[in-house]
């Protein structure tokens, strides 16, 4: 039985962590994301410098008859939203042509990263988390180890893993007896490999299974969970594992889900997803096959 | 010729068309295939005119329309009860029958652990049902409920529709 380090060293392609990225997200687990740290970066980044004006620029942000600048659209943008498009836009290229091994169609897992995060935004507003871009990160990132399965198996996944299915038994469990590990614990070791934050890792590893009680209980991690089976409902990313997953009672009624929150979360992601995916579309268009 | 009320641009993936989620498409071209992915708790729908050779899909994603007036105006597939209506009727606008219409559906499957405290899919099963009772339409073909992923198909040319469930496919309704 191959094992979690095998799998992980044998993926070059994931091996390194987008710098840019690595920085926000070091701004953001300290809480000293600013406008003006987040314009140094960007400038050093053309590829980045073109999304923050396209979404300046966009219906939502800009302005009728006026064309912002970077600098003007970075001030308009505030901080918050231009640590998503820093997230949104450097991980792009890790999920648009992954999903082979979950027999996703490619651009499917990057879609279910963004409308996860913005679930859990949502989700972390409404809870008063004191933390939604850091909410929005862990939940953008909380499929990594989906990434690193697909790297290393390809299409072979599908078959190791859907004889240890069971109607009863939920995917990470399959997973686990196919493999002795789940997606969410590969994705912890590669989150861990790339330097992010304890807490990070954390919400990737228990991201299906949220203990339930102090000391190990986190809220953070309660949100990327709704967040995750939000995203399910929505329909994304929904391959050969499909609604095999559970949603933690305590989290339902920790976070106050009920019928009418989830199907208004479901809802309200499409639209933000919808203008996430015709602003970003110069990143994704090999994967916008959904 | 294909033409999506919404205004959506449509993919093109291998000869594929695909309707993504929220989001219908009608044809009347004999070579077009229609396909939707990722069936979970949403539902898709095709209806076929074999006379015509008109039909559609469309995947919605919750049943009522009431969640949010505003939304279903702007999107009217995302809901089963503004979606089922819009994708009769842009067909019969391109010449279908209501009487001639062969109706399937996929989709409607549940996360593990729904204690009857959401049931979505299920919701999304009553409603098409309802609808069609209503509307004196028998389904032809169906595969709705569990837990798996779906992907459903339309070709235009013959109306035949399949369902593909974890590798495996199965025909819902052929001529």
């Amino acid at each position: 039985m191959v094992g979690m380090n095998e799998v992980l060293d044998g993926i070059s392609e994931l091996a390194a962590f987008p710098q840019t990225v690595l920085k926000v997200t070091s701004m953001l687990s300290s809480g000293k994301g600013s406008a003006a740290e987040i314009e140094q970066v960007a400038r050093n980044d053309e590829a980045l410098s073109m999304s923050i004006l396209r979404w300046a620029n966009s219906v939502r942000y800009g302005h009728p008859g006026r064309t912002f600048t970077l600098r003007e659209g970075i001030a308009r943008l505030g901080s918050s939203v231009l640590l998503k498009i820093v997230l949104e836009q450097k991980t792009a290229g890790m999920f648009a042509s992954a999903g082979t091994a979950y027999d996703l169609q490619r651009g499917a897992l990057w879609r279910s990263a963004v409308g996860g995060a913005i679930a859990a935004e949502s989700i972390a507003r409404s809870a008063c988390f004191d933390s939604p871009d850091l909410a929005f990160l862990c939940a953008l990132l909380r499929d990594i180890g989906k990434l690193a399965f697909d790297a290393h198996f390809g299409p072979e996944y599908i078959s190791l893993v859907v004889r240890h299915t069971r109607p009863d038994r939920t995917f990470v469990e399959a997973e686990r007896e196919a493999f002795g590990f789940d997606h969410a614990g590969l994705g912890a070791e590669l989150a861990a490999r790339w330097n992010l934050p304890d807490r990070i890792a954390g919400a990737i590893r228990f991201h299906h299974d949220p203990p339930a009680s102090a000391p190990a209980h986190d809220v953070l991690v309660d949100i990327v969970h709704a967040a995750d089976i939000i995203s399910l409902w929505a329909g994304l990313a929904i391959g050969c594992d499909g609604m095999q997953y559970k949603l933690a009672q305590h989290v339902r009624i920790g976070l106050a889900l009920d019928r009418a929150a989830a199907e208004q979360l479901v809802a309200g992601m499409w639209d933000k997803l919808r203008e996430t995916e015709a602003v970003m579309a110069p990143y994704t268009e090999q994967g916008a096959a959904i | 010729m294909v033409s999506s009320p919404l205004g959506y641009s449509k993919t093109e993936v291998n000869g594929k068309l695909v309707i993504g989620v929220g989001d219908l498409l009608v044809s009347n071209d004999p070579e077009a295939l229609l396909v939707t992915y990722a069936l979970g708790s949403c539902i898709g729908v095709t209806i076929y005119d074999p006379v015509a050779k008109v039909g559609g899909l469309l995947h919605f994603m919750l049943p009522s329309a009431d969640l949010n007036k505003e939304k279903a105006a702007a999107n009217p597939a995302m809901f089963g009860d503004t979606g089922i209506p819009m994708l009769f009727q842009t067909c019969y606008e391109k010449g279908a029958k209501k009487e001639r219409l062969i109706v399937c559906a996929a989709g409607g499957a549940e996360v593990l652990s729904d204690d009857g405290h959401f049931k979505i899919g299920s919701r999304n099963r009553t409603l098409v049902r309802k609808i069609f009772w209503k509307n004196n339409i028998l389904i032809a073909g169906d595969d709705t409920g569990g837990s798996n992923s779906r992907t459903l198909s339309l070709r235009m040319a013959d109306g035949t529709t399949v369902v593909r469930t974890q590798g495996k496919e199965r025909g819902l309704w052929s001529a």
